[in-house]
Order: C-alpha cells, then sequence, then structure tokens
C-alpha cells in the first residue's frame, strides 16, 4: 500500500496542471486547427471541409474574407516593423543612461517601467484625449491642427506611440540587470584606450549584452503580432481600414454581430500562429548561430 | 603620481556623465509623465469649462471632485467601475491563489520527485505551451459554453491556470533548495504533502510572490478573453468594461481622465509596495542574471 502511494503520489501532485493544460489549452489549439478545416458557427458541430477555408482567405480575389486576411496581415506586421526598433533602441539607450548612475535612478526606473503594469484599455484611455483634434494636448503645444485619428501617417503615429508607452519598461529592465551582469572593469578597459562614449557602446557594451538583446527582439516581435487594443480603442481601425489589424477580423467574424463565421476566422488565426510561429524559430535559429559564434 | 592623476581624471569625467546622463533621463522622464500629469489635471475639471475655453485648458478654472466622484459611485449604471472593480478583484484574487497553489505543487513534483515520464510531460508541455495562443479562443469559446460558464467568473479563472511557463520559473528556484531538507523531514515521518507545505513552500516565498504578482496582474490586465466571453455589464471586469468608456465620454474629456485615474490607481498600489519583485521577475523570466 505504502509503496503504492509514494508511486502516485508525483502524479496527484501534477494532476491538477495537467488537467487543466489538456482542457484550456491542448484541446482548443488542436480543435482550433482542426476548425480552419471546416464549416462552423461555433454552436453546431463543425462540417468538414478540406482546404477551402485557406483558399478562400488566401486565393479568392472576390472575397470579402481574402481582403481582410490579408489588409489585416498587412496592417499588423507595419505595425510590428514599426514599433519593434523603437521598443530595442529607446530601453537600450535609457538603460545605458541608468548605467551611468545619474541621480535619482531608482525614480527614473520606475517611471518608465510603471505603464508596463497597467491594461491597455486603461493606457489608451490614458492617451485618447491627448491626440484629440479639438480637445486634446498636443495640438495645442504643436500649434498645430492635426486630425491624429483620422489621417495617415499620424494614425499609426497615435498607435505606435501609445504602444512604446507601454512596454518599453520591460526590455529596459532586462537591459539594466543584463549590464550589471556585465564586469564594470571590462567596459572600463575601453575607457583607458580612450574609446569615445558612442564606439565603446557599440564595441564594447553592446556585444557583452547580445544574448539578452536577442531574446527581447524574439519576444517584442511575438507579443506586438498580437496587437489588438489599442486600433480597437484609438483609431477603430480607420481611417478606412489601414491600422484594422488582423485580430480585429478574427474577432468581428467570430463573434460580431450576426451568425459567427468560426471557420475562415480559425483559418485567419493559424494561418497567423504560424506566421509568428516562424518568425519565432527563425530567430531563434539566428540566436543560436549568434551564439556559437562566440 | 601618474596613476593618481589618471585616476582623478577618470572620476571626473564620470561624473560629467552621470550628470549628463541625469540631464536627458530627465527630459525624457518629463515626457513619461505627461500623460498621467494630463489625466490628473484635467480629472479635476468642469466639462462645460473646457467647452467654453474652445475645447483646451491646461489648468482647471474650476477644481472640482465630481469627476472622480461620479465614476466610483456604485449608483453608476452606465458605466458600473465599482462593480467591475469588485469583479476584478473577485476573479483575479482567486485565480492568482490558485495560480499559487497548483503551479507550486506541479514544480515541486518537477524539481524533487521521482516518476515515470517527469521530463518527457514537462518538457512536451512547455514546448506546445510556446504555440500561439490566438488560435484557441474561438474554441476555448465553445467549451465555456458547453460547460456553462460563459459570462461567468468561472470563465475568467479557470483558462489562464493552464499556463507552463511559471511551473517552469518556481521549478528553477526549488532546484537551488537542499534535498537533505526534505530528506530529513521524510526520515521524520512526514508526508509528501507536509513535506512540501511545511519546509519547501515557505523557503519559495520571494519566486511565489513574483509569481503571484505576475498572474494577478495579468489576470487583472486581460482585455480580448473576457470581453469575449463575458455580455451582462455588470459582470465585466475592469479592463474589459473601461473600452465602454470611449463611447460614454467622447465628449468629455475630465470624465474620461476620471476614468483612467481610477483605473490606474489599484496598479500604481501595487508597484509601490511590490516594485523590486516585479524588477526581480522581468529580469528572472528573461533568464538574465541581475
Amino acid at each position: 500500500m505504502s509503496k503504492f502511494k509514494t508511486k502516485i503520489t508525483p502524479y496527484l501532485f501534477i494532476a491538477p496542471h495537467v488537467i487543466l493544460f489538456i482542457a484550456f489549452f491542448l484541446i482548443p489549439t488542436v480543435f482550433g486547427i482542426y476548425a480552419s478545416f471546416t464549416r462552423w458557427n461555433i454552436f453546431s458541430d463543425p462540417e468538414w471541409i478540406g482546404l477551402d477555408n485557406y483558399r478562400l482567405i488566401l486565393l479568392n480575389y472576390e472575397s470579402t474574407f481574402h481582403r481582410q486576411f490579408w489588409n489585416g496581415l498587412r496592417n499588423t506586421i507595419v505595425f510590428v516593423i514599426i514599433t519593434v526598433p523603437f521598443q530595442i533602441i529607446i530601453p537600450l539607450l535609457i538603460a545605458s543612461l541608468l548605467y551611468l548612475k545619474p541621480r535619482a535612478r531608482n525614480f527614473f526606473q520606475a517611471v518608465f517601467y510603471l505603464p508596463t503594469l497597467l491594461s491597455i484599455t486603461s493606457v489608451t484611455l490614458t492617451w485618447i484625449f491627448i491626440f484629440n483634434r479639438s480637445l486634446g494636448l498636443w495640438n495645442r503645444l504643436l500649434g498645430v491642427d492635426v486630425n491624429w485619428y483620422g489621417q495617415q501617417p499620424f494614425a499609426w503615429m497615435t498607435i505606435v506611440i501609445t504602444t512604446l508607452w507601454w512596454v518599453i519598461g520591460t526590455n529596459m529592465i532586462i537591459y539594466v540587470a543584463a549590464l550589471n551582469g556585465v564586469d564594470r572593469s571590462v567596459l572600463e578597459a575601453g575607457s583607458v584606450d580612450g574609446a569615445g562614449g558612442l564606439r565603446r557602446f557599440w564595441h564594447i557594451m553592446l556585444p557583452s549584452i547580445k544574448m539578452p538583446v536577442m531574446y527581447t527582439v524574439v519576444t517584442s516581435i511575438i507579443m506586438q503580432f498580437n496587437i489588438f487594443g489599442q486600433p480597437l480603442m484609438l483609431t477603430e481601425g480607420g481611417p478606412s481600414e489601414s491600422t484594422f489589424v488582423l485580430l480585429m477580423y478574427i474577432r468581428n467574424l467570430a463573434f460580431g454581430t450576426g451568425n459567427p463565421i468560426a471557420g475562415p476566422a480559425s483559418a485567419m488565426a493559424t494561418a497567423l500562429g504560424l506566421v509568428i510561429g516562424v518568425v519565432s524559430v527563425g530567430q531563434l535559429i539566428v540566436v543560436r548561430k549568434a551564439g556559437e559564434g562566440d | 603620481m601618474e596613476m593618481k592623476k589618471y585616476k582623478a581624471k577618470k572620476r571626473k569625467s564620470e561624473k560629467a556623465a552621470s550628470w549628463i546622463a541625469f540631464a536627458v533621463l530627465l527630459v525624457l522622464g518629463i515626457i513619461f509623465l505627461i500623460p498621467f500629469l494630463w489625466i490628473m489635471i484635467t480629472s479635476f475639471k468642469v466639462d462645460i469649462e473646457i467647452h467654453q475655453a474652445g475645447g483646451f485648458l491646461l489648468f482647471p478654472q474650476t477644481w472640482t471632485l465630481d469627476n472622480l466622484a461620479h465614476i466610483i459611485d456604485p449608483n453608476n449604471m452606465q458605466l458600473p467601475v465599482f462593480r467591475w472593480f469588485l469583479n476584478s478583484m473577485l476573479i483575479s484574487g482567486i485565480h492568482t491563489i490558485l495560480a499559487v497553489v497548483i503551479f507550486s505543487m506541479s514544480a515541486y513534483a518537477y524539481a524533487k520527485m521521482n516518476f515515470k515520464g517527469k521530463h518527457v510531460i514537462f518538457l512536451s508541455m512547455l514546448f506546445l505551451s510556446s504555440f500561439p495562443a490566438i488560435v484557441n479562443i474561438i474554441p476555448l469559446y465553445r467549451i465555456m459554453l458547453t460547460l456553462g460558464w460563459l459570462n461567468g467568473p468561472l470563465a475568467l479563472i479557470f483558462p489562464g491556470l493552464s499556463g507552463v511557463f511559471n511551473i517552469f520559473l518556481i521549478r528553477q528556484f526549488m532546484y537551488g533548495i537542499p534535498n537533505e531538507l526534505m530528506e530529513s523531514a521524510r526520515i521524520d515521518g512526514a508526508s509528501e504533502l507536509k513535506t512540501f507545505a511545511r519546509i519547501v513552500l515557505p523557503l519559495c516565498k520571494p519566486i511565489l510572490t513574483v509569481v503571484g504578482l505576475f498572474s494577478f496582474t495579468g489576470n487583472w490586465n486581460d482585455f480580448l478573453w473576457p470581453s469575449i466571453a463575458i455580455n451582462n455589464l455588470d459582470r465585466l471586469t475592469l479592463t474589459a468594461g473601461l473600452q465602454l468608456a470611449r463611447g460614454v465620454y467622447t465628449t468629455s474629456p475630465a470624465r474620461m481622465s476620471a476614468v483612467a485615474v481610477i483605473a490606474i490607481i489599484p496598479m500604481v498600489i501595487i508597484f509601490l509596495f511590490a516594485q523590486r519583485y516585479f524588477v526581480k521577475g522581468v529580469s528572472l523570466s528573461s533568464g538574465v542574471k541581475g
């Protein structure tokens, strides 16, 4: 009896989580991929139709779903490409300034980190009137009359600025920790040789935190591919759907008004998942290679 | 003599660099704080005065607490912020307690017990969990419908407990606890559960605090899923409910700013008390030694 008990105990310890993992992650994920090959309205049983949904969204030029998929994917990728470089560079700059041990170091770190703890709705409600055309701070301060939400490239700027304010704290903390982990004498060796600040940053500081930087590139890209709340709250996808991102289309198809169109929505979700997967695996390979180079 | 001169020179240039850094950070910091300051100031304004001033007022003419009071008024039916706050407290609170209990039990088994399939189970879950979560949201809705959990707190408490990464963090921490501690407890006849609860858990307080804080804020800030799973206005979470403020206060900056201020306060309070755990948690998750 006692031997049986020691054998079964570990499984009892992991059982609650394993059950939750299977019920709320594994089954829905497998089901989600399966649903992309079906006609389905969420409430009935899905009906297998092979690759029709993919043909519809990828190739059928007459279909609205095709237009929505490509527009949503393009807008999502545009957002990722604009945002991620800033999401790396600004925190790197702040972290290296903090490394110089300025006054009020902890206060500054707290200021830059705090927004990351807020929800996307609090963040957008904070910014929403700042960019407002007639009631906002921006136009008054700059003395201009820009229709920020209704005109490109300004609509993207509102989304990107708001996003950066929200997210840069996380990468900053990672870089601060990474720089603290580097031996100060290594960094100071450069100053003996008379290397200037910028050169020192580029040739000594940056290579010594290469791995954390690579890591944040991967996580930042994955994070930004999931963009949803900012355009929903700030621009509602406008002007003329130029900031309408893929997750907004997916949600509208599956959970909007009218009969849920879960088949094509699942196909879009699976395709987006695939894009994210390919990008992150590709990056990991690059990171591995770079790591071997050392 | 040469060395002394060099050191003095170095100290001087270090000092200059730290002052330049301070100046740049001050400018950046002010830019970062402007949105906070702006909504705080605006939340004390009177909307009519803003409109009378042609749509823009830098500082309030009349300072008022009406906006803030209106937003947290429990009788505010249009935007039941007070109710949403209670819902969020309940949901995120229960979620966090369950997360800490369930994740630490699993982590203990993976770190400190021997059983068949230990590594296969854990590593395959860790690998699978990296699959993008967008794919599962529609079926998750269907599962909640079948369980009868839609439109209720259970739909928001449980799905987030399927994550694997927090178990990974706790497991790494538990590897650092010497096995001798547990051996002696077992020899004294303590059951596995007792060893876990009395000896291992207290030692894990730092990592459990980190996991608890991130579970709480993660659940509190979740937006997409609650806005799908909940239909009734008075059952929404604060994060999902605030989406509606956008439509209600389109022309009233003061009210909207009051909403934003109220929404931000809970997180600011948590942050003030637990800043170092958040900082520790971020660098732990990224695998950076700090």
